[in-house]
């Protein structure tokens, strides 16, 4: 996948780390979250796990659904632990319920005020860095969903 | 394993704060204050448990050749913020199980300020914070912030309410000699909603203070903890139960990072607590919590079955969890006030505890207190829970 830079040209958008999510193709428009199935136990799990935590049977991967729903949210306004400050930027932090019953802990796009408890949300890729052929290195995260709303 | 014949004989604290002081001075103080509490010499001593997160290797046998070179066996334990409290909980096990008879826990910790030039597992973990994988470890105050939000949404609690709880806390952290948070003047709800917001809607005064200091209990079998009853005059204070428990797979699990465990691990750790003690939620005169934010002990007054689920924010508003109150929490200043340099945080409860049940505590007496539980946990996914009882 690839986006801009500000001059215009194509900036190729890879994962900041491999196994976590697939990055938006053809098939799928959005990054798609990577779980492991458990079919004794029926239940995804996210990140993925070794084997089924429930049952200790093997588990395959599923891609999950990009939509959900916002259980929890806070604005971190400053990355400050006792009295050292972390550095960093103010952002969004939530706990996204999918409908396949994984609750997921993201960045969240948007600013303090946009996001109440039960909203629907989209997953999407935020940039993280460069590497040093200068392709754009990104995570996922989720964003308030406006075609829902 | 049944702890009915382990009592705590002698404790003791080097006070926490921000200071620099090294670890080994506040360790080797920690130590001879319970060995002087329990009126017992390092030979008494059968086990060692040492707990810290921050340090090298076998830092645990450096502090030993301070307190006595006796061949004694010695071990590390960490367990996050739950390290003292499992070094204790060792401790007792290793009494109840015959393979001591005198046992001590000491927890230690440096300061954040010399643990960030100085290497150890904080600075590790503190690093953590600013990378950026799925799996980091996510601020504390900002995990513990979602479940805030996530309370103030299901049961209408206030930023007041929190508010209410931290100045709970800070004053009574102003009782307590050793505390880090001594404020000159009596802390008002109003201060600590206009500190510096962390992550809504935690600010500043809010947050577990974070510090370094030391803290030690000794435990014995029966017949040594009378003879050191007769000999110092001390209360009897028997280990009514010792408990552990890590996560269970529940709805909405959430497994990024470290800070993940679900609260309903309290629920099932208090139950095993009160059904080993046989005792109950009504039995207790005090209560010490892993209050690193105040959602934390709110939703702690509701899961080790004080009230009711949805009930703690009148707890609050009636002021029962102050000192003086129906059921007094955090009676040393707890984890906001106390501080929380986290290898001694769990064993500073025990302190506390056991003072408060042989009736020496002080300005921070609670009236009559018999028994008292101390509950931690580590990095969310760790719960311990013992309930300390004068005999």
């Amino acid at each position: 996948m690839s986006s801009r830079d500000p001059a215009g040209a194509a900036v190729q958008r890879l994962p900041l780390e491999q196994g976590y999510f697939v990055m938006p193709d053809d098939e799928n428009p959005t990054p798609r979250l990577i779980a492991s199935y458990s079919a004794t136990a029926d239940e995804y799990f996210f990140p993925r796990r070794k084997r089924c935590p429930v049952s200790f049977d093997a588990v395959e991967d599923r891609l999950l659904s990009p939509r959900g729903t916002l259980y929890s949210w806070t604005w971190i306004a400053n990355m400050k632990y006792g009295a050292m400050s972390m550095g960093g930027e103010p952002h969004g932090v939530g706990q996204v319920d999918l409908p396949e019953g994984v609750r997921v802990q993201t960045r969240l796009l948007g600013q303090m005020g946009d996001w109440q408890i039960g909203m629907p949300m989209m997953v999407d890729l935020l940039p993280i860095t460069k590497d040093s052929d200068g392709n754009e290195l990104c995570t996922f995260c989720f964003r308030p969903d406006e075609d829902q709303d | 394993m049944a702890t009915d014949d382990v009592y705590v004989i002698g404790v003791g604290m080097h006070p926490i704060s921000a200071a620099q002081t090294p670890v080994r001075d506040m360790a080797f103080h920690a130590g001879i204050a319970a060995m002087e509490d329990a009126g017992i010499e390092f030979d008494t001593v059968d086990a060692l448990y040492n707990g810290y997160a921050s340090g090298p290797m076998l830092a645990g046998v450096a502090i030993a050749k301070d307190l006595g070179l006796t061949g004694v066996p010695i071990t590390h334990v960490e367990n996050a913020s739950a390290t003292g409290s499992s070094a204790f909980r060792e401790a007792v096990l290793a009494v109840a199980g015959g393979h001591a008879r005198c046992a001590m826990a000491l927890g230690f910790d440096p300061s954040p300020a010399s643990v960030a030039t100085g290497g150890g597992a904080s600075a590790a973990m503190m690093s953590s914070f600013f990378k950026t994988s799925v799996e980091s470890v996510l601020l504390p105050a900002a995990f513990f912030a979602m479940w805030a939000v996530r309370r103030m949404h299901d049961a209408g609690t206030t930023v007041e309410t929190y508010a209410k709880i931290a100045a709970k806390n800070w004053n009574h952290a102003r009782l307590n000699p050793f505390a880090q948070r001594h404020a000159d003047h009596q802390v008002t709800p109003e201060e600590v909603l206009a500190s510096t917001m962390i992550a809504y809607p935690h600010t500043s005064m809010m947050a577990a203070a974070v510090g370094g200091g030391a803290a030690c209990a000794i435990v014995a079998d029966r017949q040594l903890a009378e003879q050191v009853r007769d000999r110092t005059g001390h209360a009897l204070v028997r280990v009514a139960t010792s408990q552990s428990q890590s996560e269970r797979y529940t709805a909405g699990h959430v497994f990024m990072g470290a800070v993940v465990g679900p609260a309903e691990l309290t629920r099932s750790t208090a139950a095993a607590a009160y059904e080993d003690a046989e005792l109950g939620p009504t039995d207790l005169d005090l209560v010490h919590v892993h209050d690193a934010f105040p959602v934390e002990e709110l939703l702690y007054y509701e899961l080790l079955g004080i009230c009711g689920d949805g009930e703690g924010d009148k707890l609050v508003a009636d002021g029962a969890t102050e000192i003086g109150g129906r059921i007094p929490f955090s009676t040393d200043g707890g984890l906001i006030g106390r501080g929380h340099p986290v290898g001694p945080t769990g064993l500073a409860q025990i302190w506390d505890v056991t003072q408060q049940v042989r009736g020496e505590a002080g300005a921070r007496q609670v009236e009559n207190a018999r028994t008292g539980l101390a509950h931690m946990m580590g990095a969310g996914s760790v719960c311990i829970i013992h309930i300390l009882q004068r005999t």
